[in-house]
């Protein structure tokens, strides 16, 4: 993929260029907004980084300058620290998601490639599947190598996250906000439960295991 | 309404204007009072005057039958209702238009008609011995009783315009000001629930000295609030400038960790390192967040949210947990949904905050125990234990941020969560009182409807 980062530390700013590159990206970084808004608004990037707070134009306005001029580019906003207004705010200018400063490297490249891969048109599925793994969104009925697997609500709506981002890392904030939808960190393992638990219906009774644990990022169902 | 009346009447005006009218009428009163009592006395040496002159005229009369003659000729000729004459001649036989008679009640004049009506009205009277008979004569005093009706006249025509001009006078004026303090009052009001913004408009009739107060207090507030800014400038600013030190060392942190081996005891080291670091994160989000609640916000995004569901929602984040450490988290809600205006991100977090206090605590094998109930117009959230809780003269510090119970020091967690539950309360004008469960917390958080 092609991304664009503005990022006005430019220490923090090259941790995200290195790291998003080594993982087989094309990173373009710029320190200013700007500058950022031209090569936003002349490249074709994939997915735009852009930082809240820029010298010069700040990330906010390059945000809505482009969303004006019809540049539908997917944007992951960078904020500052458990600002919930900025969200807000963020959000409301037209960016796509939103990450608190400071991330940890694994939460933004999940989320970078959430946003890539957002499906530009959501068709109506109604069966979603993992190699013999069959979920029936309108019976609400789950099998398995054809074994009906008995789950609760919870499990239900955390697997159905898992297997509509198939392929994608699902971090632990990200599954918080859109299974629990709770935007703060209870600081308790509610996930790891979940997952333990989901796990154990899923995947325990049958050889090959569908949930994969990506160390030091969150959670993926094999695509 | 009543309310409103009494407002008025305590103002300062309107009782200014009554207390002027009341004196003005005391000052009016003495001094008509004071002419009455001239002008009656003059009218009565008069009257004396005439009296003693009539007397004279009949003392020139040689004998008593004269006299009579005289009397008999001048009665005829006076209304009695202005002038008596009356001799009572030396032989007993009375002359004149009227008797003079005496009798407990006092003095009577007895007309000589055939009715012997008795003249009413008051008279002034003279008697003196004659020619051997005795001669009265009396003049009426109608004249000086009808002076009080003009004076009383003279009191009303005076008076009561300035009376009805000042009352009414002061009512508007007092109308006027208490309109202007509610206007004042209104500013402060918001000021004090923390819009440093708020600001007095003064009216172009607004009194000078109302204006000039208004002048002040806004010139107060505009200073609070640039101290107020200031005072957030400098902890965002704060927030900001450790913002990008904290990125970067989360980053190298990561980035280190990646590339030592999974297990060991430098492995070890990063991820306490790294826990650290997250650690100072959450008490700078806490602290960050704690400050715009305090400036209240997030209200604009206040909705019908189901309280119920929230404590369901919170029980599943920290059941798991409470089982893992050996205790038991158990909850009382009513079926239906129970709602509360307010803003569902944080009123979650406020009840995870409560529970997730509770859990740290209190020792193992304690019960949590989260109830919801309607009460009277509120709803009403409790979060119980039956820890150590929390000693009565320390339960109000512990809603102050960083504070912490000496035997809490060692336990993890930052002093900022019940800081937080009280803000979030406090935004949503929620009654929020720590009680003795005995044993135990009992925190109550008070909903309006």
């Amino acid at each position: 993929m092609k991304l664009l980062v503005v990022e006005d530390d430019a220490t923090t700013g090259a941790y995200i260029a290195r790291g998003l590159r080594e993982e087989g990206h094309r990173v373009d970084l710029i320190q200013t907004g700007k500058d950022g808004l031209i090569a936003a608004a002349s490249g074709s990037y994939d997915v735009l980084i852009l930082d809240r707070m820029l010298p010069e134009v700040d990330g906010l306005t390059m945000l809505k300058t482009l969303r004006g001029a019809g540049n539908a580019t997917p944007v992951l906003l960078l904020t500052a620290l458990g600002d919930v207004e900025d969200r807000i705010e963020g959000l409301h200018a037209g960016a796509d998601d939103y990450l608190a400063k400071p991330f940890a490297f694994g939460e933004l490249s999940a989320r970078v490639s959430a946003l890539a891969r957002r499906p530009q048109a959501l068709e109506v599925e109604t069966v979603l599947s993992a190699a013999d793994l069959q979920m029936n969104l309108l019976t609400r009925s789950v099998t398995r190598g054809g074994v009906a697997l008995d789950l609760l609500p919870r499990e239900f709506a955390l697997l159905e996250h898992l297997l509509r981002r198939k392929g994608r890392v699902q971090t632990r904030t990200m599954l918080l906000e859109s299974v629990w939808e709770i935007g703060f960190d209870p600081g308790t393992n509610v996930v790891e439960t979940h997952i333990s638990r989901l796990r154990a219906k899923v995947d325990k009774p049958f050889d090959r295991e569908l949930i994969e644990t990506v160390r030091g990022a969150g959670y993926r169902i094999a695509g | 309404m009543i309310a409103g009346v009494r407002r008025i009447w305590r103002s300062m005006p309107l009782r200014l204007a009554i207390m002027l009218v009341g004196l003005f009428a005391l000052v009016s009163l003495i001094s008509l009072a004071a002419s009455y009592a001239v002008t009656q006395s003059s009218f009565e040496q008069t009257i004396r005057a005439d009296l003693r002159q009539d007397l004279a005229g009949f003392r020139a009369a040689p004998n008593a039958r004269a006299v009579a003659l005289l009397i008999e000729a001048e009665s005829r000729e006076a209304d009695p209702q202005r002038l008596i004459l009356s001799y009572v001649a030396p032989g007993g036989r009375i002359y004149g238009n009227g008797a003079i008679s005496r009798d407990d009640e006092g003095f009577h004049i007895v007309s000589f008609d055939r009715n012997r009506a008795e003249y009413a009205g008051e008279y002034l009277s003279l008697t003196d011995a004659l020619h051997g008979g005795v001669i009265t004569i009396a003049r009426s005093r109608a004249e000086i009783v009808a002076l009080r009706a003009v004076f009383v006249n003279i009191l009303l025509i005076s008076l009561l315009p300035t009376v009805l001009i000042a009352l009414s006078g002061g009512l508007i004026l007092a109308r006027r000001s208490t309109r202007h303090v509610e206007v004042v009052g209104a500013a402060l009001d918001r000021m004090t629930s923390g819009d440093l913004a708020a600001r007095i408009t003064p009216g172009p009739r607004w009194s000078d000295d109302l204006v000039q107060i208004g002048g002040k207090l806004n010139q107060m507030a505009g200073a609070q609030e640039a101290q107020m800014r200031a005072l957030r400038g400098v902890s965002s600013d704060i927030a900001h400038d450790l913002k990008t030190p904290l990125q970067r060392l989360a980053l190298t942190l990561e980035d280190l960790r990646g590339r030592l081996p999974a297990e060991g005891e430098q492995a070890e080291l990063a991820d306490k390192m790294q826990g650290e670091v997250a650690g100072m994160t959450r008490v700078f989000q806490s602290l960050l967040q704690l400050a715009q609640l305090e400036a209240g916000s997030p209200k604009a995004r206040f909705a019908e949210v189901d309280m119920a569901q929230v404590c369901r929602d919170v029980r599943e984040l920290f059941e798991a947990d409470a089982a893992l450490l050996g205790q038991t988290l158990v909850q009382d809600l009513p079926e239906g949904p129970l709602m509360v205006q307010g803003d569902r991100a944080l009123l979650m977090q406020m009840v995870s905050n409560l529970v997730e206090n509770a859990l740290r605590h209190t020792p193992q094998g304690s019960e949590i125990n989260v109830q919801l109930a309607d009460a009277e117009e509120r709803v009403v959230l409790c979060v119980a234990d039956n820890g150590p809780g929390v000693p009565a003269a320390e339960r109000d510090k512990v809603l102050e941020r960083l504070y912490r119970l000496d035997r809490s020091r060692n336990t993890p967690g930052h002093g900022l969560g019940l800081s937080l539950v009280a803000a979030v309360a406090g935004l949503h004008e929620a009654e929020l009182t720590l009680e003795d469960n005995a044993p135990g917390l009992r925190v109550m958080v008070r909903f309006m409807r």
